[in-house]
């Protein structure tokens, strides 16, 4: 029998007949230097076709996307999800995939005690792509008490956990560490390297403990300061001008990523930061119970803050997939390329009059604002708010939940 | 009210909402008014209470203020597809939810810690009759462990948050498990929640569900699906006579909208025949927040679209529900000295696309929208900024309060 239905599946895939048809969108695909009307097409769970004027009459299900920018799924490398650990911890899929992030990347809520039970309650069971950076600390991120604790940070066994599990874990992560030394970090580093992967750091400076010595002495370029547009980083000088370490450690290959989250994002530091062309490499949330509530750090909502503060909307989807993608090594995502998996965004740019609070509840008040209207994860559709794909109740016969 | 006449103290409210149209459908009132806050109580509904008696203002002309709506019918524990509340609920204007059967008397105690203890939102919860709650249909069809006494002991001594007992998702045949609920109903004088299927081989059918077992005041969830409960013929799509009769006994009709709960094929005939729900709720949960987008907002505006009015919708999902689990007049009103919950609403003009459970979608031009939520008093949700300066005059903030 399963011959059969491999020669079959042959045989369709060969006749070119699509399961999604996404005709007429703004394709928007940095990775492949897409930006045009174009359809895509797929087939099972991946993109079969992008390319102009693909036969509608090959697809099962054809959603026209005229007004609809088509991009890849979107990655957000920063996240915290957990149906059961530490409390701040969020469910994921209602808050990834209806904001267009079909891989989100968990930021160091499991340690190596702690991972393999968060694999099988958590990443395993959700729609979302997760992968996860793991704690240096092996208790994961459970309160400062663990996570400045030197004796919790068990370099070899954090590094061969990430081998295990290299399917999973892309990095290492470092954060809430108090202690004025670079335990934490250079333990965490050091395990990164013995994995090959790479460092996501939360940092704080402390007195002996300098922000500059992070970037430039302790961090290896393509490792990840998270949280860079946070107040208690001196990121800018009295004058508000850059700092020259920031480009300097740019320049290196260091990799500045948002990390919005409850204190990290605020428009008194990032823009004139934005002003004077320091970007992010790397657009993600820190989505937690705080975060999502008045700052509204979700993933669109924190495209449209940096829509609002001057950046396009093709900078700001590059550092939503190709960038993030390429910071966590797995360029097979981010990417609407034939052959990859279908993971896929239809975002809306709606005008109007809008308002966006930051960490420290500031607002900032903007004319365009980013709304996900359909995602599209491993070929299926999992949201729909406009009911795209969705039959009209008057063409869709009988229905019943009688069977 | 004390009134400090101290200069320094001069501001009597905390927080003064004006300029919205409010929708208070407990205390007779649907008309612009003034909303002040102090501390965690409603001060005062009036018109015209000046800014300068308040420490902040908030213009919310154009916009609904309504009492913090109550969601009867929610998933935050024991259930698979369970969903933390505070995301789910306070982002959509829901300031209570109510667990439905995801505890039983075994597992309460656990809930009550790691959920409801550490919410923000109002969490409170029907006791589901299986002593192993809503973990499975091992767990549903153990009538073994439908305790009556067990559970109605266990509800005195949570009264605090446990307003009734839910039975669900029975698969055997026969009254057993409905009939163990109701008795510890009985027992513990709270009303039941029951969500029934209604399979051939279960010998079990509506109209003697809804006449002769349910009592009033209990409450008969997913009521426009047509497997849970045939409220309509499936002969002429007409509202049964039981139906009605139902009603007039004073068994109550929950939307319960679901992942597979909510059918516009039943709904609008029923709709049509004037056959509403007593309570609006969403049975939200993993699924059903996703496609179907079963939040209360969503839920209020999928009655409207059917042709209830706001304020009829607002009545559902705040007095009735209220009165439903006898919480009412704590709960699901702004009546002055009441706890501070209150939701915001806006009414979108456009073209939307709502969705029941099925993904079948019928359009609409009015979508329901919370853009702002008050808990206990404190601003918790604030979708356009309105209780916030521009950064660009926030000087070198940190937070902001």
């Amino acid at each position: 029998m399963k011959p059969a239905l491999l020669l079959l599946a042959a045989a369709v895939s060969q006749a070119q007949i699509y399961d999604l048809l996404i005709k007429n969108g703004l394709v928007m695909d940095p990775a492949n230097r897409r930006n045009g009307k174009m359809d895509v097409a797929v087939s099972g769970n991946k993109v079969a076709k992008v390319a102009p004027n693909l036969p509608a009459s090959r697809a099962r299900v054809v959603v026209e996307a005229g007004e609809y920018y088509v991009t890849p799924g979107l990655i957000d490398i920063h996240t915290h999800f957990d149906e059961q650990g530490a409390w701040l911890n969020l469910n994921p899929d209602h808050n990834t995939l209806r904001f267009g992030v079909t891989t989100a990347v968990d930021a160091g809520s499991s340690g190596a005690d702690n991972f393999e039970s968060f694999r099988a309650r958590v990443i395993s069971r959700a729609r979302t792509r997760l992968l996860a950076f793991l704690n240096i600390c092996s208790a994961g991120m459970y309160g400062l008490e663990v996570e400045n604790d030197p004796k919790q940070m068990n370099v070899d066994r954090a590094a061969a956990l990430a081998r295990k599990h290299r399917d999973v874990i892309v990095g290492i992560k470092t954060a809430h560490y108090r202690p004025a030394d670079w335990i934490a970090v250079d333990h965490a580093v050091k395990a990164a390297a013995i994995s090959e992967t790479v460092c996501m750091i939360d940092f704080f400076p402390q007195p002996g403990r300098e922000y500059p010595e992070l970037l430039l002495k302790h961090m290896r370029p393509g490792d990840i300061h998270t949280h860079f547009y946070g107040r208690l980083i001196p990121q800018l000088d009295a004058a508000n001008k850059v700092q020259p370490y920031m480009w300097e450690a740019r320049k290196r290959g260091v990799l500045f990523d948002v990390g919005h989250g409850a204190g990290a994002f605020l428009f008194r530091i990032a823009a004139p930061m934005i002003e004077q062309g320091f970007l992010p490499d790397t657009i993600s949330t820190d989505i937690h119970k705080n975060s999502v509530m008045l700052p509204m750090a979700n993933m669109t909502q924190t495209m449209s803050k940096f829509l609002n503060l001057g950046l396009t909307l093709e900078q700001i989807v590059e550092r939503a997939t190709v960038n993030p993608a390429r910071s966590i090594r797995r360029p097979d995502l981010g990417t609407l390329s034939e052959g990859a998996a279908a993971d896929i965004a239809l975002l809306v740019l709606e005008r109007g009059r809008f308002a966006f609070l930051d960490s420290g509840h500031a607002k900032l008040t903007g004319q365009r604002r980013l709304r996900c209207a359909m995602t599209v994860r491993d070929g299926r559709i999992v949201w729909d708010e406009d009911g795209l794909a969705a039959t009209e109740v008057s063409a869709a016969g009988p229905y019943s939940n009688f069977k | 009210m004390v009134v400090c006449l101290s200069p320094a103290q001069a501001q009597t409210y905390d927080l003064l909402l004006k300029g919205a149209r409010v929708v208070d459908p407990a205390n007779g009132i649907d008309a612009v008014r003034d909303v002040a806050l102090a501390g965690a109580r409603i001060a005062r509904v009036a018109n015209g209470i000046a800014p300068s008696e308040a420490r902040k203002t908030v213009d919310l002309s154009g916009l609904i203020v309504t009492p913090g709506l109550i969601d009867l019918h929610f998933h935050a524990y024991g259930y698979s597809g369970s969903l933390f509340p505070d995301d789910t609920a306070l982002l959509t204007g829901a300031t209570t939810v109510v667990d439905a059967g995801g505890a039983g008397y075994r597992t309460i105690d656990d809930f009550r810690r790691r959920i409801i203890a550490k919410s923000r939102t109002r969490v409170l919860a029907l006791l589901n009759i299986a002593g192993g709650g809503m973990t499975g249909q091992a767990s549903e069809d153990n009538v073994e462990d439908m305790l009556p006494e067990k559970t109605a002991q266990t509800i005195q001594k949570n009264r605090d948050v446990v307003v009734g007992i839910k039975v669900a998702h029975f698969s055997k045949p026969g009254w057993d498990a409905l009939k163990r609920a109701v008795e510890a109903g009985r027992l513990a004088g709270v009303p039941v929640m029951v969500d029934d299927k209604i399979f051939t081989n279960t010998g079990r059918t509506s109209r003697q569900k809804l006449l002769d077992v349910m009592r009033p005041g209990d409450l008969h969830t997913h009521m426009y699906n047509d497997r849970q409960v045939e409220i309509l013929s499936r002969f002429d799509g007409k509202v049964e006579q039981y139906s009605w009769e139902a009603r007039r006994r004073g068994v109550l009709f929950d939307m319960g909208h679901g992942g597979g709960s909510f059918l516009w094929t039943v709904a609008i005939p029923a709709a049509r025949q004037g056959f509403w729900p007593d309570t609006i709720s969403t049975d939200l949960h993993s699924s059903s927040i996703m496609i179907p987008q079963s939040d209360m907002p969503n839920c209020i505006s999928k009655m409207m679209l059917l042709g209830m009015k706001l304020e009829d919708a607002i009545l559902r999902s705040t007095v009735n529900p209220a009165k439903a689990i006898r919480r009412f007049p704590e709960l699901g009103t702004l009546g002055e000295g009441k706890e501070a919950d209150l939701a915001v609403l806006a009414v979108r003009e456009g073209v939307f696309a709502f969705k029941d459970a099925w993904g079948k979608k019928l359009l609409g031009t009015k979508k329901v929208e919370c853009v702002m939520t008050i808990r206990n008093g404190r601003l918790v949700h604030d979708a356009e900024g309105r209780a916030f300066p521009e950064w660009t005059k926030a000087g070198r903030y940190e937070v902001l309060p």
